[in-house]
């Protein structure tokens, strides 16, 4: 599981935040900092959500940014960004704690990294992430979620 | 063979993940089915039993008119609402 990895590089943990917008634009920072996307890729999710909703919300207490490859991405990649007090999304009434952004370069080859997400929630740690205050911690959290083959 | 196709805006991010939901779900309940994920601008030029997206493409997704039945969700990802939710089409539909 080679791209399924939590380190300083793609984690920040306990972020503020004041408004949705600013949570996506940091945990899309991520990707940017990490040469997956380009500085346009932010600038389509959040085009979108004005445009269509909070398309990002999969679950309560989650959001993944996310658009489409020709939108600026360079590679495959995801990052996870908690946040220290919660956000909300103009037509949700859950709110957000945790963002999993990533980039995909067509429909199907970052399969792992949406079934990390779906694991994660299916393991019940979209509740737990927002308590996490290291990388080790979450290394630890982590180890319970055996991803799928 | 049965086939379900999973929409959602950009076709790659909430409907893999509800791919992956509902790909458990009819692992459990038997069911041979093919399953797939697509944007909601591409899906009326795909041939599915089932459509399968989140509630606030309702509008949009009726609004391509495809000729297939239709069903929307709250959770993308909650298998116990796709469930409740297939299991009635599947069986008006003698799929199963």
């Amino acid at each position: 599981m080679g791209l399924i990895e939590f380190t300083t590089k793609n984690v920040e943990l306990q972020v503020d935040a004041k408004d949705w917008e600013e949570a996506v634009r940091k945990s899309v920072s991520i990707l940017e900092k990490n040469n997956h996307v380009n500085t346009e890729y932010v600038e389509h999710i959040i085009q979108n959500i004005d445009e269509y909703g909070p398309y990002i919300l999969i679950h309560p207490g989650l959001a993944i940014p996310h658009s489409r490859p020709e939108n600026g991405v360079n590679r495959i990649g995801f990052s996870l960004l908690t946040l220290s007090t919660p956000v909300y999304f103009s037509g949700s009434d859950n709110s957000v704690e945790v963002l999993i952004s990533f980039s995909a370069v067509d429909n199907r080859n970052h399969l792992e990294i949406i079934k990390m997400i779906v694991d994660i929630v299916e393991h019940g740690l979209i509740e737990k992430l927002p308590d996490v205050h290291s990388i080790h911690e979450l290394n630890e959290l982590m180890e319970e979620v055996t991803f799928s083959e | 063979m049965i086939k379900i196709l999973m929409v959602c805006g950009a076709g790659l991010g909430s409907s893999f993940a509800m791919e992956m939901a509902v790909e458990s779900v009819v692992k459990e309940i038997g069911l041979d089915a093919s399953l797939d994920h697509t944007d909601i601008s591409s899906a009326s030029g795909v041939q599915a039993d089932i459509v399968i997206a989140a509630n606030n493409f309702e509008d949009q997704v009726k609004r391509y008119g495809m000729n297939s039945h239709l069903i929307f969700l709250n959770n993308l990802i909650d298998k116990k609402e796709i469930k409740e939710k297939l299991v009635p089409v599947l069986e008006e539909n003698n799929y199963i």
